[in-house]
């Protein structure tokens, strides 16, 4: 079972009213908002309705809305050696 | 400030340039393959399933891909009105968000 992901990259402001309702169909709100829909020949249709809109990757996995912000979180620039429950536990065994 | 320039006071004096400027034209390309990428991976991922669809083929049965296209197509369109039957595709409204890739053919 695989999935696209579908970015919408270009806004639909102006354009025949079809594009936008073919848009809130398929979820997308927003530019760069990201949805998922299984790969069938119904949304293939809906795709190519708005195809000069959006971006599509084809992918395994559906990811979270929380999970695709993730991978736009930048790296900190630090790593955690040990946390401070860690730490306790040791004092308190000495 | 107001400032009397022809644009503003002639009411029928069009600033717009009657063709597209090098820039313009690369980046037109780069739509016109992005739009290739998106159903080319529509396509691809149908196939894997074995499934069609009706806008996908009909889409790679009617229209030239951006490499096959000529430059005449890519950045001109037909228009009666014309001395040379083309116009600039930015003439086109909403043109960088529409596919416009075939005319008449022997125009």
């Amino acid at each position: 079972m695989s999935y696209f992901r579908i970015t919408l990259i270009r806004s639909a402001i102006g354009l025949p009213r079809r594009s936008t309702d073919v848009l809130k169909a398929l979820g997308l709100k927003k530019r760069m908002a990201t949805v998922f829909h299984s790969v069938s020949p119904s949304v293939a249709g809906q795709i190519m309705k708005v195809k000069e809109l959006v971006h599509v990757e084809e992918c395994q996995y559906r990811l979270t809305k929380q999970e695709v912000h993730l991978e736009r979180k930048p790296d900190p620039g630090y790593y955690i050696e040990k946390s401070c429950a860690e730490q306790r536990g040791e004092l308190g065994g000495q | 400030m107001f400032k009397s320039t022809q644009a503003l006071f002639g009411g029928l004096l069009w600033k717009t340039p009657w063709r597209l400027s090098s820039p313009q034209k690369a980046r037109q390309r780069k739509r016109l393959r992005s739009v290739d990428r998106v159903v080319d991976t529509v396509s691809a991922a149908l196939e894997r399933n074995g499934q069609t669809s009706k806008a996908v083929s009909r889409w790679f049965a009617e229209m030239p891909r951006e490499e096959e296209m000529l430059p005449k197509d890519k950045y001109t369109l037909f228009d009666k009105k014309e001395k040379s039957y083309r116009k600039s595709i930015h003439k086109l409204p909403k043109w960088t968000r529409v596919s416009q890739r075939v005319n008449p053919p022997g125009f």
